[in-house]
């Protein structure tokens, strides 16, 4: 009977699989990724599960999968050969993006290359105005010749992105059609499908992307589907998308630029779904990692979500204010800051003498110090080994022997006499300041989102996560922290509770004051009826078909809107008046300020996203993990000038199920979790780990 | 209370939670404001600064503004000084008492903890209007302060919490757009009372002493971290001398700019004497606005963590005679002074590359083109369509010139055409690269780019401030310059060339095209790569005959490939044809013999 439901998310460095049945019952596998073909790691990652734990291929229903493969085809410049066809006059528009970079005074910028070369990107002449009134028709002939032009050239993919075409498709669907008779089995994306909303550079960067990507995604998809029905694996596979959802491969094949961020998305979910179950309203996750940490927001039991991103754009300074560095992507998704700050962020100090954690990381390789691999440069994890934070004979439940009195030399050396500090005050204060930068990072989403921190829960998983959440906590005023069960791999793990969702949206510019009821509900309705007919296709109708309307507002003259929820069904004036009211609630909440009533508001995009509630898409509420055992050492801790050396229990989660008091030390396979003094820990019903301060 | 010693590690805690509190002053403008100058052009800043009106952090956007709020605030405490109370609030715009130029209003709180002030904070908005003779308040020919708008001297906007109504009633009388002026005044004192309220949260974690000694020795932290930099430059004087084409009234009569660079041990000094004295149009600079060109040049050669604030400025001394164009005096008019600055900053990039040659890039487009198209439509309703256009930086020792990228003065967005449309009776038909106009070098310049905008109602008032139509961008040690900006009216049709600044009347169909200057040229483009050359060609960035003329590669376009040896032979013909040894300026193309100056 097929009973597992299985999570992968693959990394650069590790596949992490996770199967868990209706029981619980939750089976573990981490394999080194496979990075020419990363379908590899997966099949071959699931045979040595089955192999270990005497399941079948037909013991699994479901499978569902992050990853970074659309991601890195856009960072590795390793996408199509993409061909654009735009409006006469406006070649450049990918190119120009918009101005905007996002360093100040940086004489030495680059732009990232444009995914389209000039040369690939050819122009039509033809002309819609604002109002979707056709001034000029293109050629036929001018069409065939460009099209022409770029098949010679071998282009794999062709995108079709014209001014206007938001208003009024009919010239894009020409080009297509053109296209589709000159080169049938070519991917072909045009704007109006992709993204009919105005903005031609975030219009023409987003169908760019989702052409670039999607040879690569479809390739992939259909090799992992080929592996896993050759390995009798016949589950149905489900990806995770940027904004939390999963779509079918079918889908994600075809509109690849939702799983851009399917990364980082799983632990949110996952984060979501247990505070629901403990009936918690307001979450912060935490995801820290060896190079980067990531943050993310769940406010009233729902994950925070931008209407746009950048993908590629590296590491977010904690700032919003810069923008540029990547290629922008005008599709929902998790909102997310990231900071350069892991366990292999590098330490320096500065020339005005002051000490700077990251966010150049040492990464796996060369590493910290104490790997023995070849780094020099004192880390982070250095620093947590030096405070006795972490085992200092070896690491992932032994699998990784490390050196900690070579740590404890480099960080005297090129730290702590540099500043003329103690040894572990040196290492403390890192420790310190690597959980500052963290700390901006979640302002970057709470405070300067108008969302007070002291009213979250901190979730941390992550290799890291757990051993800095406590400390980030109480510095903030957050007074409860929650590390779920095998926080390491929980990425994976939280893809388990997903559900699948598709996002559509149109432009439909006018002022609330101005809007016809009637003709707003015939284009919602329109946006519902798609999302319908997708869910009926994969099966889901009825009370398992959720359609949600939302709507993106501004006071006429803002250029940046803010996304509300909208009212379902035959819209009339009071419901106008409603949405109107919702959307200066959100503005004083997300601003601290709002216009009055002289001011009009104006209606910009309006959208839909349907959810298939699955029926088996429940986890049980206990889970039945294997746990290390076996007792450990107590060691000495250093906490800070105050605390001082103290000597610290190292426990298993197990050990938790009476609470102690901190300085605790709770040591698993995959993360270790550090409790300091003055904090209680205690392991809840549902096996995860609650810091209160 | 000054601490002689910090913890380090508190130090760091402190700086990022301080630094945190600017930038999400200036999200919050940016995230709601009602301003295309505002919102695409991040003509605003947001600081935060000490009891005496030292600025100790700054939001990440405008480098235009850098120094301007210490003088907007001093102004401020010179005239309220000590009589200011808790939920004062203060405002000021005049260029003569504290301002840069009417159109940017500053808005200060003062922060008190138990009675007494401790610190300020502090915010600066390029407004949309504030009246005159010319919609958008930004007219490069007026003659006179007095035309351009709305002068406020500092004066209470809120005093004690309550509002002076009187300024208020007289601004939305003065300015053609009061619900756009209030909406972004709104926005900026959201920014200072969410300012205040972080910073008293910090000094009731850390006690107050903590927090004012903290402001003091990041002050003084900052002027280590500039001094030590400033001490790895070579000691010596330089000068530039760089020329703007007219200031739009005086027709034609080109305008001095003129800087010397000195540099001691760990200061560095900017004086610009020499420079014209003011100019009857609205170009002038005050002293804030030439300290901050001079500020982005000097802090770009810098390693970036050296904070922008009071301790850098220690280090970097800027004068200029008062009654210049550098330093303008009562009733100079300077509303599009901006121009100024930019071209300020290619004369001290000019400057600095003569002391660090391989440090600093060629001219850029010479910084934005200000474009307005206003007027009334039948119900005479007002309609202001202000767009900016830069995008072209100068070759550099080491890569290209950037193309479509924000001149690093003004870090700013471009407007979307789909959005310019639906808002403005404005049709954009172009917005795209120009080819061959980026100066050639090993490194070769930016490409410029062109915008064509039609009007589609019956009458409008046109008005253009560009610049670097009688002076090219210049190229560096070998480079060539690049083409000049270009104003034409009715492009393919009537063709007529226009003046640099110019105000006139469009009608309903015309179409007026704006290119940009190229980007100054890098190294003998002699020694540019040939395969560079090539994708330039093929990318039709350059034509295959300036590909020979300029660089002497000659493109085989059939195969896309370089003729290697037509190639070499080529380039030393024109090694022969070179009339001298090429200056390290260029504001020519390099002379050879049998060709006429230059295109």
């Amino acid at each position: 009977m097929s009973r597992f439901r299985v999570g992968i998310d693959i990394g650069g460095t590790f596949t992490d699989i996770v199967l868990l049945d209706a029981d619980g019952t939750v089976l573990t596998r981490k394999v080194s990724s496979s990075v020419d073909n990363y379908a590899r790691a997966i099949v071959e990652g699931l045979a040595e599960l089955f192999e270990a734990s005497g399941l079948e291929p037909g013991d699994i229903s479901e499978i569902r999968h992050g990853t970074t493969v659309a991601s890195n085809a856009i960072l590795e410049l390793k996408g199509a050969r993409v061909g654009l066809i735009t409006s006469q006059g406006f070649r450049d528009v990918l190119e120009i993006r918009t101005l905007r970079m996002p360093k100040l005074y940086d004489l030495a910028w680059e732009k990232p290359p444009p995914l389209v070369e000039r040369y690939l990107r050819r122009t039509v002449d033809e002309r819609v105005n604002a109002d979707g009134v056709v001034e000029r028709a293109p050629d036929p002939e001018e069409i065939a010749r460009e099209v022409g032009i770029l098949l010679e050239q071998g282009v794999e993919a062709i995108a079709v992105c014209l001014i206007n075409a938001y208003a009024n498709p009919a010239h894009e669907q020409a080009i297509a059609g053109v296209i589709r008779a000159m080169a049938p089995d070519l991917p072909l994306c045009i704007s109006a499908d992709v993204l009919p909303e105005m903005k031609e550079y975030e219009r023409t960067s987003t169908t760019v992307i989702n052409a670039y990507v999607l040879p690569v995604v479809s390739t992939y998809l259909a090799a992992l589907r080929t592996g896993l029905d050759a390995g009798g694996v016949a589950a149905s596979l489900y990806l995770m998308q940027s904004n939390g959802g999963l779509t079918t491969a079918a889908a994600a094949a075809r509109l690849p630029m939702h799983i851009i961020e399917s990364g980082p998305a799983g632990g949110v979910i996952g984060s979501q779904a247990i505070a629901r179950a403990h009936g918690i309203e307001n979450v912060i996750a935490f995801d820290m990692g060896g190079t980067t940490a990531k943050t993310s927001m769940i406010t009233r039991g729902e994950v925070t979500r931008a209407l746009d991103m950048q993908v590629g754009g590296g590491i977010i300074h904690g700032s919003r204010l810069l923008t540029g560095a990547g290629y922008a992507l005008k599709v929902p998704a998790i909102d997310l800051a990231e900071v350069g700050a892991g366990g292999g962020s590098i330490l320096t100090i500065d020339p005005g003498g002051s000490l700077l954690a990251g966010p150049n990381s040492a990464g796996a390789q060369p590493g910290p110090v104490c790997y023995g691999i070849g780094g020099e440069e004192p880390t982070i994890t250095d620093a947590n080994l030096v405070l006795g934070y972490l085992n200092p004979e070896h690491l992932v439940g032994g699998a990784l022997r490390i050196d900690r009195d070579r740590a404890a030399r480099v960080l005297e050396e090129k730290i702590a006499r540099p500043l003329g500090l103690p040894l572990e005050v040196a290492a403390h204060g890192a420790h310190l300041i690597a959980a500052s930068n963290m700390i901006r990072a979640i302002k970057a989403v709470s405070t300067e989102r108008g969302r007070d921190p002291r009213n979250y829960v901190l979730f941390a998983f992550g290799g890291n996560g757990p051993m800095f959440a406590a400390g980030m906590a109480r510095a903030i005023g957050i007074s409860r922290v929650v590390v779920p069960p095998a926080p390491g791999l929980f990425s994976s793990f939280g893809l388990l509770y997903a559900d699948v969702e598709h996002h559509y949206s149109r432009t439909f510019r006018c002022l609330l004051s101005d809007a016809d009821p009637a003709e707003l509900t015939r284009a919602w309705d329109a946006l519902a009826r798609e999302a319908d007919r997708e869910l009926g296709q994969e099966g889901f109708s009825g009370p398992s078909a959720v359609i949600e309307r939302s709507a993106s507002l501004h006071y006429k003259g803002q250029i940046y809107e803010l996304s509300v929820s909208a009212p379902d069904g035959v819209l009339d004036q009071d419901k106008l008046s409603d949405l109107a009211e919702r959307f200066g609630q959100e503005h004083e909440t997300v601003y601290g300020h709002r216009a009055g009533p002289e001011e009009p508001v104006e209606l910009v995009n309006i959208a839909v996203v349907g959810r298939g509630l699955s029926e088996v898409n429940r986890v049980p509420e206990r889970l039945r993990l294997a746990e290390m055992d076996g007792t450990v050492a107590a060691r000495q801790a250093y906490f800070g000038r105050d605390a001082g050396w103290l000597e610290t229990p190292v426990l298993r989660r197990g050990d938790l199920s009476t609470p102690r008091e901190g300085p605790v030390i709770i040591e698993e396979y995959d993360a270790t979790c550090l409790v300091p003094p003055g904090a209680r820990s205690e392991r809840d019903r549902f096996g995860n780990i609650v810091i209160s301060l | 209370m000054t601490r002689k010693s910090w913890d380090p590690i508190e130090f760091e805690l402190l700086r990022n939670a301080v630094s945190a509190i600017a930038d999400e002053m200036a999200l919050t403008i940016m995230r709601t404001t009602y301003s295309g100058v505002l919102r695409d052009n991040m003509d605003f800043s947001t600081a935060f600064c000490d009891a005496d009106g030292r600025l100790v952090a700054q939001g990440l956007t405008l480098p235009g503004h850098l120094g301007s709020i210490p003088t907007a605030l001093a102004a401020v405490v010179e005239r309220f000084g000590e009589n200011m109370l808790p939920e004062d609030m203060f405002c000021l715009n005049d260029p003569f008492r504290g301002g840069m130029h009417l159109p940017d209003i500053f808005i200060f709180k003062p922060i008190f903890s138990h009675g007494r002030r401790i610190a300020f904070a502090a915010t600066i908005c390029h407004h949309t209007d504030v009246g005159g003779r010319v919609a958008g308040s930004n007219a490069s020919d007026s003659t006179e302060i007095y035309q351009e708008g709305l002068r406020i001297p500092p004066m209470y906007m809120f005093e004690q919490g309550r509002r002076n109504e009187t300024l208020w009633s007289l601004i939305e009388a003065n300015v053609r757009v009061p619900v756009k002026v209030f909406g972004d005044i709104r926005a900026q004192l959201a920014a200072c009372n969410i300012a205040e309220r972080q910073f008293l949260e910090l000094v009731s974690e850390h006690g107050v002493d903590t927090m004012t000694g903290f402001m003091d020795d990041f002050i003084d932290y900052s002027e280590r971290v500039t001094r030590a930099a400033l001490r790895e430059l070579p000691d010596g004087e330089w000068q530039f001398e760089d020329w703007i084409d007219d200031d739009g009234v005086d027709v034609g009569s080109p305008i001095r700019l003129f800087v010397t660079l000195r540099k001691r041990g760990e200061v560095m000094q900017a004086d610009w004497t020499g420079s014209s004295p003011q100019v009857k149009g609205a170009i002038n600079n005050t002293l804030s606005f030439t300290k901050a060109a001079t500020y982005c040049g000097v802090k770009s050669v810098l390693p970036h963590d050296v904070p922008a604030n009071e301790g850098f400025f220690r280090c970097v001394e800027v004068t200029a005679p008062p009654g210049t164009i550098a330093n303008g005096v009562l009733p100079a008019a300077c509303a599009a002074r901006g121009l100024t600055g930019f071209r300020m900053l290619d004369c001290v990039f000019g400057a600095l590359a003569m002391m660090l040659p391989s440090a600093v890039m060629a001219a850029s487009d010479g910084g934005n083109t200000g474009v307005s198209i206003g007027g009334y439509d039948e119900d005479r309703n007002p309609f202001i369509y202000v767009d900016f256009a830069c995008g072209t930086w100068g070759g550099r020792p080491w890569a290209d010139g950037l193309s479509g990228n924000s001149n690093l003065f003004a870090n700013m967005a471009s407007q979307s055409i789909e959005v310019t449309e639906a808002e403005n009776p404005v049709e954009v038909l172009s917005y795209e690269y120009v080819p061959d106009r980026a100066g050639a070098g090993k490194f070769r310049g930016g490409a410029p780019y062109r915008r064509d905008y039609r009007l589609l109602e019956k009458e409008a008032v046109l008005q253009v401030r560009s610049d670097r139509h009688a002076f090219r961008p210049y190229g560096l040690y070998g480079g060539n310059p690049g083409a000049p900006s270009c104003n034409t009216m009715n492009p393919g049709v009537e063709d007529r060339p226009l003046e640099s600044k110019l105000t006139m009347i469009m009608r309903s169909g015309d179409v007026f095209r704006h290119e940009l200057a190229g980007g100054g040229g890098w190294g003998d483009p002699l020694e540019r790569d040939p395969a560079a050359v090539l994708s330039d060609v093929r990318n039709e960035l350059v034509s295959p005959e300036r590909a020979r003329r300029d660089y002497g590669v000659v493109v085989d376009t059939a195969t896309w490939s370089v003729d290697e040896a037509a190639t070499r032979t080529l380039r030393d013909e024109i090694v022969g044809d070179r009339v001298g040894a090429a200056p390290s300026v260029l504001w020519q193309d390099w002379p050879r013999a049998g060709q006429g100056a230059d295109s």
